[in-house]
């Protein structure tokens, strides 16, 4: 409960970060924090298989192509904090993380898991004939997404 | 299956709201479609986590599966097609501010 609540929590604070930060590329990677922790959130609940597809495809490829897109259209915001705000920042964070790190290993008594302890209960979740439609789907989406960009991009060109 | 209490259920919808709102005020607030298209993926996530509740129900885990993995393709998608569309809209208006963009939709 403790943790799943830290988790949210995290994921909303990360989430302000990007309504407040003035700076592009500072929003988009706490746009990604943002994500993956909400991904972090299925891995608590074991499910693992969302955890990878959410990390993999939307964190892995989308949130990095968006971050990259951020810092090339990045404009230098006026700074509003003093850098010395750095040095409490930093002494807060690491006692922080001391005790939150004092916490789990004590009074938790947390195990490090293993890689057998993983298990896909999701493989087969839907019969094969269903599968390949949605394989199908999936395929019509993306030839359909991409008509749609080509057609953008040859409107621009005229 | 996950099991799953009503507090962590409650935990979970507070959270994808509030990360939903945030998203909403970003997009409102936005000046440039980069912005926008942070905003969006913000609203994404929300939406993944606003998924996790049905998990916990029995006979609907494995449909759950089916609809988090549509989602997260499709949501990827458009978010592809976005980007493309900044970049166009940068080609042309040499300009990505929201306030460059003055008319929507297509003629046939």
């Amino acid at each position: 409960m403790l943790l799943l609540s830290a988790l949210a929590g995290i994921a909303v604070v990360f989430a302000l970060g990007v309504l407040l930060s003035k700076d592009n590329f500072y929003s988009a990677l706490y746009m990604a924090a943002t994500l993956v922790f909400v991904a972090t959130v299925y891995a608590f609940f074991n499910l693992q298989p969302v955890f990878v597809l959410i990390l993999f495809v939307f964190v892995g490829a989308i949130g990095i192509v968006t971050v990259a897109l951020a810092a090339t259209y990045r404009s230098d915001p006026e700074r509003q904090v003093s850098r010395l705000w750095a040095v409490p920042v930093a002494i807060t964070a690491f006692f922080v993380s001391i005790a939150i790190a004092t916490y789990c290993y004590s009074a938790l008594n947390l195990q490090p898991v293993s890689s057998s302890a993983i298990e896909f209960e999701l493989m087969n979740f839907i019969p094969l004939t269903e599968y390949m439609l949605i394989v199908v789907f999936l395929i019509s989406l993306m030839v359909l997404l991409l008509l749609s960009v080509l057609k953008m991009s040859v409107g621009g060109r005229s | 299956m996950v099991a799953m209490d009503i507090i962590s259920v409650s935990i979970i919808y507070v959270a994808a709201f509030a990360i939903l709102l945030i998203g909403y005020l970003a997009a409102i607030s936005s000046k440039d479609v980069i912005r926008l298209l942070i905003s969006l993926e913000m609203m994404f996530g929300a939406i993944f986590m606003a998924l996790i509740p049905l998990f916990s129900v029995a006979h609907l885990a494995n449909t759950a599966f089916g609809i988090a993995l549509v989602t997260i393709f499709a949501s990827s998608g458009e978010l592809l097609i976005l980007i493309c569309a900044i970049t166009i809209l940068d080609r042309q208006k040499k300009d990505i501010h929201t306030s460059a963009i003055t008319i929507g939709g297509d003629e046939l």
